[in-house]
């Protein structure tokens, strides 16, 4: 099949940057998107010009380094997933497709579709951990954990960091990936000696970043390749008032 | 308190007293649609009471705070969030992801904000200010509000006005409803639900009530 | 070149203590003045790096993606396995020692695979504590499910997430030392070089794949944590940009490679579909328990699969190995399933896969029951396929999988080179020539979180004394001189080829010679070819962009320039290992019913190999079983 592909190029952090148009041939159904790229670059090499950076590492749905704006979506047209399990049977030939790289002022662009997501780590390193060192453990039995509340804190915790919720939503708000992170440790009773400090820390740092506020369009659950709900954001508010009253 | 949430939890706490406050005035709108010789002594005497209460003043004062608190920290996050988000897509397909009153809450504020600046000149201008034409009295003494209600909606651009801005207004209760729970932390799954069928339920109630008052008024 | 494995004395069950009690140990105040560098942030990188922070130590932390959270441990799906018995069914440290060691075919050493079973229960209590949400029962207790090679529940599972909530926990760990600043993070930095002084390691040449500009930085202690190089076959089931240079840098400078040869290849990933594909997606080995794998009995058949009926189809797991079926090992289920595809019998457009069909599991226990257990895998399977498996058998094939080769490591977990580590999956050290189910994050963590901790400080401990070593030594000097020019050598070569294009030659020959079965010829053979490969790769390789920016082509070169030296080192270890063994399987050791056969008289060791200029030179540890009798291993 053969498609164009609008892509943003943009030299550095500095560079202006513009769409480009490139067409592409020889592209199967099979191929997933991030092959598709791949074939475009060895395109370009073998037309001695620059490839395009783009990021990707497990290429399974679950690292979360990829992640691009496919023709309007984060991860493109589908609801829950990654860009690397977008495949090319979900377009058709003679289709065009534009790419372009998430955009929030916490998410420079280095160069053409990557950008920078260091901020999401500082909020990770603002109390997402237990500060329990290695070799203090107590027997992992001697605190019973229900399964309602462990698979509660599962949902939270399966959030993959690919900043998907940051880049669809309109303000650039980090609050999902930031709540559920909060209520994955605040849940279980080995995260609660820190419960207040972290929630207030994390969210404060959230803001230090220049993220924008939650107004719950509900963009962000859809795009979430965890499908992470929007509710953990309610729950996290809730904690951040809880944390004023007790913390 | 982290400033982002402050200000989040001034509008949800705010915009739901006004949600309440909605109520209240729908209610009172409705005595337009009694026969005229009830509803002229009724509603005058009505706004008469409210004007004198000392409660009510209060009230109002809370009113008047919570509707600028409001719009002021609706402006200050909008221009915030635009501050995080520089660059928009060449694309965007947010339509396929949320609903269009989510992306534009703002927009629709503006709207009911401009609304409440010409809805107030309309009525609490002329009955309280004593700006513009005077205001009768009525046979009892009241302040003839009801004439000035009805009046007004003897102007179809006026009525036509006032039925439009209810599409935005129940856009943006629905919407503004669901969300100020959620953002004052109200997570209970099952309870989320509900909250968005009563949302829906009280958008509709009040746009169309809102929104068809003016019209009957109109062709009483 | 002797071999000390610095196996410490006494029992099998006293050996870790009997090196704790006599290793050295150094101080708080002069823990703080000792650098260690550790390269990769995966669940050994992690969590060696940030226990060795909260020791006192100076840590520096290098990985090459956005950010430590990405690391390959982050795709294990199955679990984690630890002798806790909390199921009461006779498990026990020893037991999981012995199916480790038996598992691994009897090709590692008794005292280290002990201590790996020793220490994964304390590991289970360390991940609770740290907030990973193990799977519970009602009541509250954790849950335990069965893995393949034995007889008892020991599995500890997050869902089907078990790699990444391990991972990000050791993240978080790691963060949380970032924050108070014992830990220096460098996300998008690929070591490129080695230092070492006075046969010493003593710091690492990186590159800013950001910017692009070389670094230099130097340490008391060098680990590395860098995971597997089965990404040099191209298509595996590891991260595209996982690789194996770091190893070979570290291999060139003297460090001995441990069983290069030994790779696990898993027998339920999906199959390639096109010359294009990039990546051969795992389905968890779980789906063996309920769905039967089968091809048509007839070659090119090309009728659909539920057109085929029951009579046609050839079950030949089950016909091969009646007593374990469908649940036999991965190394003889991917044998045996390259044995049926190279017959001509494959199914799907390559003809590369084989069938695995749920039909039967459905009409036994309802579509429900099969949705309830494996729900998330058909959901995985349909979105990279488009196929809807309950309605149709799904497609797989087997793939490159598991590194259980490795820098040669002493029990300390240090190298041949004084001061460095290998941990996780980049040593040689617990596996031997196969890899249990569910071991994986054990090693990872166990190297990163216990041993290493309480091994380097033995080594540090004579390091207090010595000469810090500052980064304007001349070997810094030399280092950086020489991997700027191969960088240069790369830019300039300005050929005709993709670097893709050579990786896929690689692959091709690797995975048809150097993987579920070799021969001697294939693999002499497939020397040739890959010296080939190597020349004209030199000759006529193309990248373009130049060195000071970010370039991910001149990344991919640069790892596939060492991985194609790699391959030839596998291949020759495959070759040298004249017996079958594990994941090693040679065609001439072999019973007439095509089973392996083991030659434990001429090949009891551990072949380790030293780099010389291009030649490699075969070094022997003998493998002395002290406590258990090396048995053959059956699955009939």
């Amino acid at each position: 099949m053969k498609v164009t592909f609008k892509i943003w190029r943009q030299e550095g952090p500095k560079d202006k940057g513009a769409i480009r148009d490139y067409e592409v041939d020889g592209l199967t159904e099979e191929m997933s998107f991030l092959e598709a790229l791949d074939h475009l670059n060895e395109l370009l090499v073998l037309k001695d010009e620059k490839v395009i950076a783009f990021e990707y590492d497990c290429r399974e749905g679950i690292c979360g380094q990829c992640g691009v704006f496919i023709n309007g979506r984060a991860h493109g047209p589908h609801d829950n997933i990654t860009t690397c399990q977008l495949h090319m049977r979900s377009f058709n030939d003679g289709d065009t497709i534009v790419v372009e790289p998430w955009r929030a002022a916490s998410f420079p662009v280095i160069k053409d579709l990557v950008v920078d997501r260091s901020s999401l780590d500082r909020i990770i390193e603002q109390g997402a951990f237990i500060s329990a060192k290695t070799g203090t453990a107590p027997e992992a039995n001697a605190i019973p954990i229900p399964k309602e509340i462990s698979g509660r804190a599962m949902d939270a915790a399966a959030c993959i960091g690919c900043g998907a919720c940051v880049a669809t939503c309109k303000n650039s708000s980090a609050a999902l990936f930031t709540s559920a992170k909060i209520n994955h440790l605040n849940t279980l009773p080995q995260g609660k000696a820190e419960e207040h400090k972290r929630v207030a820390e994390m969210t404060f740092q959230m803001e230090i970043e220049g993220f924008g506020s939650c107004t719950f369009t509900g963009a962000c659950e859809v795009e979430c390749p965890e499908g992470i709900s929007i509710i953990n954001i309610a729950e996290m508010n809730a904690r951040v008032t809880k944390s004023r009253i007790f913390g | 308190m982290n400033p982002l949430f402050f200000r989040k939890t001034i509008i949800a706490a705010t915009g739901l007293f006004l949600c309440v406050f909605l109520i209240v005035h729908l209610s009172a709108n409705c005595i337009l649609l009694l026969p005229e010789d009830i509803a002229r002594d009724l509603y005058n005497s009505y706004s008469t009471t409210l004007r004198e209460s000392p409660l009510i003043k209060i009230i109002a004062y809370v009113l008047y705070v919570s509707i600028i608190l409001h719009a002021f920290y609706a402006l200050l996050i909008t221009l915030r969030n635009r501050k995080a988000k520089p660059q928009k897509y060449v694309v965007n397909h947010s339509n396929e992801n949320s609903t269009w009153t989510s992306q534009n809450m703002g927009l629709i504020g503006t709207l009911i904000l401009l609304f409440i600046i010409v809805h107030l000149a309309n009525f609490w201008a002329r009955i309280k200010l004593g700006m513009g034409e005077d205001v009768r009295l009525d046979h009892m003494g009241n302040k003839d509000v009801y004439e000035v209600t009805y009046s007004l909606f003897q102007n179809i651009y006026f009525v036509i006005f006032y039925t439009l801005i209810s599409i935005p207004l129940a856009l943006h209760l629905h919407h503004g409803l669901k969300s100020a729970f959620k953002t004052l932390g109200f997570y209970h799954k099952k309870g989320l639900k509900i909250l968005a069928k009563i949302s829906l339920i009280y958008a509709i109630i009040m746009g169309v009530g809102f929104g068809i008052i003016p019209f009957i008024v109109y062709f009483k | 070149m002797t071999l000390d494995s610095k196996i410490p004395e006494g029992k099998l069950e006293d050996k870790w203590r009997n090196y704790q009690v006599k290793s050295r140990l150094i101080n708080p105040a002069n823990k703080k003045k000792l650098n260690i560098i550790v390269v990769g942030s995966g669940l050994s990188g992690a969590g060696a790096a940030s226990t060795l922070a909260e020791l006192g130590y100076d840590v520096k932390c290098f990985c090459y993606q956005d950010s430590a959270r990405r690391a390959h441990s982050v795709a294990a799906q199955g679990g984690i396995n630890a002798a806790k018995n909390y199921q009461h069914d006779g498990d026990s440290v020893y037991r999981m020692f012995y199916d480790t060691l038996k598992g691994g075919d009897f090709r590692s050493r008794e005292a280290n695979t002990y201590r790996l079973a020793e220490l994964s229960a304390p590991l289970i209590d360390h991940f609770v504590q740290q907030g990973v949400p193990f799977a519970r029962e009602y009541g509250g207790t954790l849950v335990n499910r069965s893995f393949g090679g034995v007889q008892v529940q020991r599995t500890f599972y997050a869902r089907g997430q078990t790699g990444q909530q391990l991972l990000l926990a050791a993240y978080s760990q790691l963060y949380k030392m970032v924050r108070a600043k014992k830990v220096e993070m460098f996300p998008r930095s690929e070591m490129l070089d080695l230092v070492v002084i006075d046969g010493k390691a003593k710091g690492i040449i990186v590159r800013d794949l950001v910017t692009g500009e070389l670094k230099r930085f130097a340490a008391d202690a060098v680990v590395l944590a860098t995971g597997g190089y089965s990404r040099v076959f191209r298509l595996s089931t590891l991260a595209i940009g996982c690789n194996g240079s770091a190893l070979w840098k570290a291999h060139k400078k003297g460090a001995l490679f441990g069983a290069p040869s030994f790779t696990q290849i898993h027998p339920t990933a999906l199959p390639q579909s096109s010359e294009a594909q990039s990546k051969l997606t795992l389905m968890s080995e779980s789906l063996r328990n309920d769905g039967r794998i089968w091809v048509p009995k007839q070659k090119d058949d090309l009728r659909k699969a539920n057109e085929i009926p029951e009579d046609q189809r050839d079950y030949y797991l089950e016909r091969r190995y009646p007593s374990y079926g469908n649940l036999a090992p991965r190394d003889i289920a991917s044998r045996a399933a390259k044995e049926r595809i190279d017959a001509g019998f494959g199914v799907g457009k390559l003809k590369n896969a084989v069938y695995l069909d749920f039909k039967h599991a459905i009409e036994k226990f309802g579509l429900e029951t099969i949705k309830d257990r494996y729900g998330n895998l058909f959901t995985m399977y349909e979105k990279i396929t488009g196929i809807n498996a309950y309605k149709e058998p799904m497609q797989i094939s087997p793939a490159a999988h598991f590194s259980m080769g490795g820098l040669w490591v002493d029990y300390e977990l240090m190298t041949t080179i004084p001061g460095l580590y290998a941990i996780g999956e980049c040593n040689f050290s617990d596996h031997g020539a196969n890899r249990l189910g569910a071991n994986s994050l054990l090693q990872a963590s166990v190297d990163g979180y216990f041993i290493l901790p309480n091994t380097i400080n033995n080594y540090l401990a004579s390091e207090i004394k010595t000469d810090h070593p500052t980064t304007d030594h001349p070997e810094f000097e030399k280092s950086e001189k020489e991997t700027k020019a191969h960088i240069e050598q790369i830019l300039t070569i300005n050929g005709t080829k993709t670097v893709d294009h050579f990786h896929r030659e690689l692959g091709k020959v690797m995975w048809q010679e150097c993987a579920m079965s070799r021969n001697k010829s294939g693999l002499e053979k497939a020397i040739t070819q890959i010296k080939t490969i190597r020349d004209q790769f030199w000759s006529d390789v193309k990248v373009t962009g130049h060195d000071k920016e970010m370039n991910t082509e001149l990344e991919k070169a640069l790892r596939l320039a060492d991985f194609i030296e790699l391959g030839i080192l596998m291949c020759t270890d495959a070759l040298e290992r004249e017996e079958s063994c594990g994941a090693h399987f040679r065609e001439e050791f072999q019973t007439e019913d095509g089973e392996a056969v083991r030659v434990d008289k001429d090949y009891s060791y551990v072949s380790a190999w030293e780099y010389d200029n291009g030649n490699f030179n075969l070094h022997k540890e003998e493998l002395e079983f002290e406590f258990v009798k090396p048995s053959v291993r059956s699955y009939k």
